[in-house]
């Protein structure tokens, strides 16, 4: 309950901060800069139209005084002018100022300022050239009258220098008129040219053009001299200047309404940092409580932790103890494991050996080597007379014969006893061979050696033959087509008469039946060799299966529970392994040893 | 021995004197401050709007039955006007005034005889819409030169909106303001080589400073920045007779009672090759042109040899578009 209403104010203030931070923004996208630099930048526009002006107005007082004949510069400011005000308007319409009654006023009065003062420009530059024109021409065209005047031989003198001195009079109003434009003035210009026109007719055809073009271009002065004076007055009148001043006063006055704004925005910029920043101690004062929190929270899980490892260490101390305590007996059991090992397997071949011994025993006792002493007693019976004893007694013509029956027969028992020796001596060397094994049981380092599959089955026959005899047991032979392999005969052998042992007894109390063994051989897929031994005996209970391989396991009274548990390391340490199955109690069991397939050739 | 001295001092002035001829002639020489102004380069202008403006400008369709293009009477490869006194119009009848060049146009401080607007592309669209010249109207011309194969990619390769009557005026205006004639003789003399015009050219041009044409034709272009009445000295066109609605010149602008028979001083530059004269084409020689001037507009009597001399001056107004005369 109160974790959720601390994450809901956590929440609150978070929100306050972000709308502060987005009013910040709005804030400063509203103030920004730019206003000011467009306020300069059309102040600065606005002062060069009114240079422009300027010049414009220099360049008109220069064409006045005729110090230049180049119109150009009448031309150009007007342009420069126009420029000027295009961008200027550019900008302001960029920020969208140009409504405002006073502004649109300002506007229109500057924009017809200018187009009254260009018409009017335009106006004087035509009425200024013909002025100037004309002006220019004056002392020329009195000249040539006077020329002429003079050239005038058979004229009144009097007379003459009457109209030279008007002439001159009228040229001389002019130009003060030109300078000094009355209406006194003018009415001299107006006299003189009438004086001129009087004087005209007294003098010769000749003079009647020169006269004509003087008074002309006099007239013209007269005529175009107030209306320059008039344009110029109209000129300077053109409040462009002052049209600009306006808008200048208005840029100002806006500027200084927008700085004014201005200010309320960095007023409001300030107020909302400070709660901002407000909101963000909050937030970071409550961040650090979590921190803290959670950090207590860390701590104690941190001790839990520890307490947790110590015990998880103990534990494992004491596993360790217990492991080593069983390693240790599990050792002295290893050892009495290969000791019973030992015993067992040379218990197994020495059986065979006793059974070897017992019938080269037997065969000794009842050899016939006896019947040799009998006869030999018969032939020392006649010392001196054996050749007649030979011919002529009747036992005595038997003995050759007997002799030589005995010797067929002691031949046959030589032969069987050496037999039966070599038999011994390989269960010997079959126990010697267990005792050298057991010796380097550790290493388990496997003999192989190439060996023929069936060969070996025949010697664990052998090994096992007596007890096989006596138990009336029946060999079935399934011998598959194996090629030589590469084998550890030694752990081969020991597993085979094991399971061949163990086979006979599982039958020993079969009496209903005869009692058959079957041993095959085969390959399976070509890599594995599997020999069977089957048995059709007591079978093995469902629930003795799984511990049927387990060391100490036996279903007889006098067994170690040895056997079947060595066989399978040894398969084991062949790479191979060893499987029992039975059907269940009384249908008997088959054991199937697999090894690796390594066929001597491969080997090689 | 003082006069000695004098006299070498009067032999180094000599050699000093020569030295700096010497230097003047062979380095670049200063241009001459006279009010009348050397042609300046053109502005400089994106080759593509030129090359549109250009296309353009020989395009019938801007005319309303596709027969006339700038080109008809602005003929490009001559003076940049046609001979005739008053050109004829989509229409095949005469137009009201003399088709002035188009060349150098650009330095005209307004366009037209009497001056009604200020800019290239504002002409454009009088010329276009006029019904004596080409007849035609924007809806139409826009609609043709989108309509067509080539213009929408070209024009919008160049400008964002693609055909528009904007645009078009541009194109033209563009074209237009490459369309300069230097390499003047005279451009050449004002220029500083003082070689470029001869003796009697300068004369000529001395004499037109002394009678006053000067008031009227100086500035860059001789012309073309002002106004001007035309008959100061008498009545030009009741003398001429037959009096139409544009022989009252700005008038017909302004309504001001002060600006009737005013017109648009025009430039001298090529003057020798556009004839026929003034705004009604009525003087079709240059000395016939000359005359009138003399009469009308600056009230004096020149000798003949001042009148040839000038005329010899005007010769040396011709300039160069694209290395042909």
């Amino acid at each position: 309950m109160m974790d959720v209403s601390r994450r809901r104010s956590l929440l609150m203030l978070t929100l306050i901060a972000s709308v502060l931070a987005s009013v910040l923004l709005f804030l400063y996208i509203k103030s920004s800069a730019d206003q000011t630099l467009m306020y300069t930048e059309s102040r600065d526009l606005i002062r060069q139209i009114k240079q422009q002006d300027s010049l414009w107005e220099n360049e008109i007082l220069k064409a006045r005084v005729a110090i230049s004949h180049n119109y150009d510069p009448l031309v150009s400011p007007l342009n420069a002018i126009n420029q000027l005000w295009e961008r200027f308007d550019a900008i302001e319409s960029g920020f969208g100022r140009n409504h405002g009654a006073q502004w649109n006023q300002a506007h229109s009065d500057f924009l017809q300022a200018i187009k009254e003062k260009t018409r009017l420009v335009e106006q004087f530059k035509s009425h200024n050239a013909l002025l100037r024109n004309s002006l220019a021409f004056l002392p020329t065209a009195e000249d040539d009258i006077q020329q002429q005047l003079a050239n005038l031989p058979d004229f009144d003198k009097l007379q003459l220098q009457n109209i030279t001195t008007d002439t001159y009079d009228l040229l001389l109003s002019a130009l003060e008129y030109a300078q000094v434009t009355s209406a006194e003035r003018a009415a001299e210009i107006d006299l003189g040219l009438n004086k001129l026109a009087v004087n005209a007719q007294r003098l010769p055809q000749e003079f009647q053009a020169p006269i004509r073009i003087l008074s002309n271009h006099i007239a013209l002065i007269g005529r175009e001299q107030p209306v320059v004076n008039q344009l110029l007055e109209s000129i300077e009148a053109i409040p462009v200047a002052e049209r600009l001043d306006t808008i200048t006063t208005l840029l100002d006055r806006d500027q200084q309404r927008a700085e004014k704004i201005d200010r309320q925005y960095h007023f409001y910029m300030l107020l909302f940092s400070v709660l901002l920043v407000l909101s963000l101690v909050v937030l970071a004062i409550r961040l650090i409580g979590s921190f803290s929190e959670i950090n207590r929270v860390n701590a104690a899980l941190q001790t839990a932790n520890d307490v947790l490892e110590q015990r998880v260490e103990e534990r494992t101390r004491e596993l360790k103890n217990a492991q080593s305590e069983l390693l240790d007996a599990a050792r002295q059991a290893g050892m009495a494991e290969i000791a019973t090992n030992v015993l067992h397997n040379v218990g197994n071949v020495l059986n065979s050996v006793n059974i070897s011994a017992d019938l080269i025993a037997r065969k000794l006792r009842n050899s016939k080597t006896q019947g040799l002493g009998k006869a030999m007693q018969l032939i020392n019976e006649h010392p001196d007379d054996l050749g007649v004893f030979l011919q002529d007694d009747a036992k005595g013509k038997l003995l050759p014969g007997y002799l030589n029956q005995l010797v067929g027969a002691i031949a046959q028992e030589q032969q069987e006893m050496t037999e039966e020796l070599t038999q011994m001596s390989k269960s010997v060397d079959h126990i010697k061979d267990i005792v050298a094994t057991q010796q380097s049981y550790a290493g388990a380092s496997s003999m192989t050696e190439p060996l023929f599959i069936d060969e070996l089955l025949e010697d664990a026959l052998r090994m096992n033959a007596g007890a096989l005899t006596r138990h009336h047991v029946t060999v079935v032979r399934d011998y598959g087509d194996v090629p030589q392999v590469m084998g550890d005969k030694h752990r081969l052998l020991l597993i085979l008469v094991n399971l061949i042992s163990n086979a006979k007894y599982a039958m020993s109390d079969l009496s209903n039946r005869p009692r058959t063994m079957t041993l095959a051989v085969k390959t399976v897929d070509d890599s594995f060799l599997q020999i069977s031994v089957k048995d059709d005996g007591e079978g093995i209970a469902a629930e003795n299966m799984t511990r049927i391989f387990a060391h100490g396991f036996t279903t007889r009274k006098e067994g170690h529970g040895f056997g079947l548990h060595s066989c399978a390391l040894a398969a084991i340490e062949m790479n191979g392994h060893l499987s029992a199955h039975s059907d269940g109690p009384g249908k008997g069991a088959l054991f199937t040893l697999q090894i690796p397939l390594i066929t001597v050739t491969e080997h090689a | 021995m003082q006069s000695l001295s004098r006299l070498s001092k009067g032999l180094w002035r000599c050699v000093w004197a020569l030295l700096l001829c010497l230097c003047a002639g062979s380095a670049t020489a200063e241009p001459l401050n006279e009010p009348l102004k050397p042609l300046p380069t053109a502005t400089r202008q994106s080759p593509e709007r030129v090359a549109l403006g250009r296309q353009l400008f020989h395009d019938p369709r801007l005319s309303v039955n596709n027969t006339l293009s700038c080109a008809s009477c602005h003929q490009l490869d001559k003076n940049g006007a046609d001979n005739r006194a008053l050109s004829l119009g989509f229409d095949g009848l005469p137009v009201a005034v003399n088709t002035p060049t188009v060349f150098n146009a650009s330095l005209n401080f307004r366009q037209f005889w009497d001056g009604r607007v200020e800019t290239l592309e504002e002409q454009t669209d009088v010329v276009i819409t006029s019904p004596h010249e080409m007849g035609s109207d924007w809806v139409t011309v826009v609609k043709r030169i989108g309509e067509d194969a080539d213009y929408p990619r070209k024009f919008a390769a160049i400008y964002p909106d693609g055909v528009t009557k904007t645009n078009i005026q541009r194109a033209l205006a563009a074209f237009e303001r490459t369309l300069l004639t230097p390499g003047s003789r005279f451009d050449q003399y004002l220029l500083g080589d003082t070689a470029a015009i001869s003796y009697e050219e300068k004369q000529g041009y001395q004499r037109f400073k002394e009678y006053g044409c000067i008031a009227c034709h100086q500035g860059v272009n001789i012309g073309g920045n002002m106004f001007q009445k035309f008959g100061v000295f008498g009545d030009y066109v009741a003398d001429r007779g037959q009096a139409t609605k544009a022989d009252q010149g700005r008038f017909n602008v302004t309504g001001d009672e002060a600006d009737r028979s005013v017109f648009k001083v025009p430039s001298l530059r090529n003057v020798a090759l556009t004839a026929p004269y003034f705004h009604d084409g009525s003087a079709a020689t240059l000395e016939r042109a000359v005359d009138i001037m003399f009469q009308y507009q600056l009230g004096r009597m020149p000798s003949a040899e001042d009148k040839s001399l000038i005329v010899l001056f005007l010769k040396t107004l011709s300039g160069q578009w694209e290395g042909k005369p």
